[in-house]
């Protein structure tokens, strides 16, 4: 009896010390998780509810259901900006792992030259998109560094900016120029924990360098190429300041990013309603590549296990 | 780009021969003409840009316009630079100090709220809590720019619409998943017994934190202070459209974007302005630049 007493105490007590346990781990996450609900996912509710409606950014919503969605293609400044997004998406992540891929593989060695040349491709991306593009739209401009070198030897000035096509490739070579250098810390990274043994028994059994990096090295760090794959793709898909200040969207709207449409036509003040709508829908696609790239990575991963 | 990888394939043609020999493998590789052409390449495409930003800001609208490449010894000019420091418009310098208060206050108040949630998560054996660390990682799917209008709604909601305060909840939250997503990595990485040595010793779960575990968290601390650093003081939309310019401040950014969408014409205001913007960013890249290469590279893809 005194025995099952005691008993009942301890596990009064235990139960006392779990919820002063709960309430000290509440009291922990608890402002950090208030902040970011606020801050972040309601942001992300409201855009659902507002895309619901036919709001103007002043008077009151009216609930129109799934209209919005519905006209998300019609009408073709946003199927222009879809393509333009999906090029700078596609072309600039081909190109930023490619290019990343080759001077990872130029770099990889652990020396002063090295680590300074890895510095020189790597610099851009600590600075803002925004400066760069001011900075390459003076170079490439019509009143540009090179079109005004160009102008002395009586060249007639090159469309960088003011083509509509090439200021989209303008655009991507921009982009790259700034972001390719994280590919190449990436890929160097990962290249430095292929062990020397297995390059050095397959350079005994003959196999060409070309060999080695095609057959053993790049296979080897496939997961990071994959990682760097949906960083790039995740992040071109956004892009953003960098069209505000390489082109501006223009020439005639040639260059204008989903982000880029997204925010004009809110400031617009018309139709927030439709802009959200095409937001949530960049949401969607974003997080629905990240998924994918992921998940054939993950299957990539069983097949090559399973052999 | 075709042209590059073309020029790696024919690399290792002249190789095989040296292959079994690491040594002499390794000098070859650092000889080899292709892969200084690579580097040549290389230097002169990123560091071009940025010598014609050095020089053309020191240089005459004139002199910008006819040799834009070149260094006129004569005609070198600190006049527009200094015009650029001293501007009442749009002042970078200025812009300096309102950034420099954000970035100290969204980082302090970023380990504040991260740390101690981390810690609770990492330490917690329970579902529940792991689901609270799933519900931070949804975060970086969420693309800040295309949404940064329903955050407009709901700071007007809570009386926060064009302030400081909103700005700085919201530069918070955005780095709140990462941060804490890195620390948790970190945190499961020290042994939990020096946990139960402190609350041995009568230490709360607080003051274990902040006296026993935090101390040790130094690399990952370092790791998350960059990454937020850098990224805060590079964001563009957040200040541009939660703050609006009758608020009067003024960041790095979006006083460059005011100044050089009025002003785009004019060289001699586009190129000093544009340096004062780039120069503390690339000071600091050149003094910090191995943390700051492994602090970004690690929290991008493990965020």
């Amino acid at each position: 009896m005194v025995e099952l007493a005691g008993l009942n105490a301890g596990t009064g007590q235990r139960r006392r010390a779990r919820l002063k346990e709960s309430a000290v781990s509440l009291g922990m996450i608890g402002p950090a998780v208030l902040l970011y609900t606020v801050m972040t996912v309601v942001p992300v509710g409201v855009a659902v509810y507002l895309s619901l409606t036919d709001w103007d950014g002043f008077s009151t919503a009216v609930f129109i259901g799934l209209d919005n969605y519905k006209h998300l293609f019609d009408d073709p400044s946003s199927s222009d900006a879809w393509y333009v997004t999906a090029l700078i998406a596609v072309a600039g992540t081909v190109l930023m792992v490619g290019l990343g891929l080759v001077y990872a593989l130029a770099l990889k060695g652990r020396s002063r030259t090295n680590s300074f040349f890895r510095a020189v491709a790597y610099f851009p991306h600590v600075i803002s998109a925004l400066i760069l593009g001011y900075l390459w739209a003076a170079i490439l401009g019509t009143n540009g560094a090179i079109n005004n070198t160009l102008a002395k030897f009586g060249i007639e000035p090159l469309g960088f900016l003011f083509d509509e096509q090439f200021a989209l490739i303008s655009l991507i070579a921009v982009i790259v120029w700034a972001g390719f250098g994280f590919n190449v810390v990436l890929f160097v990274a990962a290249l430095q924990t292929v062990p020397a043994e297995l390059l050095e028994a397959a350079a005994i059994d003959g196999a060409s360098r070309r060999q080695i990096n095609l057959r053993i090295v790049i296979p080897m760090i496939a997961p990071v190429v994959t990682v760097a794959t949906v960083l790039n793709l995740v992040g071109l898909i956004r892009a953003y300041d960098i069209v505000v200040s390489l082109t501006g969207g223009g020439p005639a709207g040639s260059t204008q990013t989903f982000t880029y449409l997204i925010l004009a036509r809110s400031f617009e003040g018309t139709k927030v309603g439709y802009a959200t709508a095409q937001a949530v829908f960049l949401m969607v696609v974003s997080a629905a590549l990240a998924l994918l790239v992921t998940a054939l990575r993950n299957r990539q991963d069983q097949a090559a296990t399973g052999q | 780009m075709v042209v590059l990888e073309a020029e790696v394939r024919d690399e290792p043609k002249a190789l095989p021969a040296e292959a079994d020999e690491t040594g002499r493998a390794k000098h070859e590789e650092a000889r080899s003409p292709v892969r200084w052409v690579l580097l040549g390449v290389l230097l002169v495409v990123m560091i071009v840009p940025i010598y014609l930003l050095v020089v053309n800001a020191f240089k005459s609208q004139q002199d910008i316009l006819d040799n834009p490449f070149s260094i006129p010894l004569g005609g070198l000019t600190f006049e527009h630079m200094s015009a650029a420091i001293h501007s009442p418009q749009f002042n970078v310098i200025g812009g300096y100090g309102f950034t420099l208060f954000l970035v100290v206050l969204v980082d302090v108040l970023c380990i504040l709220l991260a740390g101690p949630a981390a810690y609770a998560i990492a330490r917690s054996l329970k579902r529940r809590t792991q689901l609270v660390l799933l519900y931070f990682l949804a975060g970086t799917f969420i693309p800040g720019a295309a949404v940064i209008i329903p955050v407009i709604y709901v700071l007007r909601e809570i009386g926060l619409a064009n302030t400081v305060t909103g700005l700085v909840a919201h530069d918070v939250a955005s780095t709140l998943p990462v941060s804490i997503f890195l620390f948790v990595g970190f945190i499961r990485t020290i042994p939990v017994d020096i946990d139960h040595a402190a609350t041995i010793d009568g230490a709360g779960r607080f003051r274990t934190f902040w006296s026993i575990i935090f101390p040790l968290m130094r690399p990952a601390v370092v790791t998350v202070l960059i990454l937020n650093s850098i990224g805060i003081w590079n964001d563009f939309v957040s200040p541009q459209i939660l703050l609006s310019p009758s608020s009067g401040h003024y960041t790095v950014t979006t006083a460059i974007y005011a100044g050089i969408s009025q002003y785009s014409t004019d060289l001699t205001k586009v190129f000093p302005n544009l340096l004062l913007a780039i120069a503390p960013v690339v000071i600091f890249f050149i003094y910090m630049q191995r943390h700051i290469i492994s602090g970004l590279t690690v929290g991008a893809v493990k965020g």
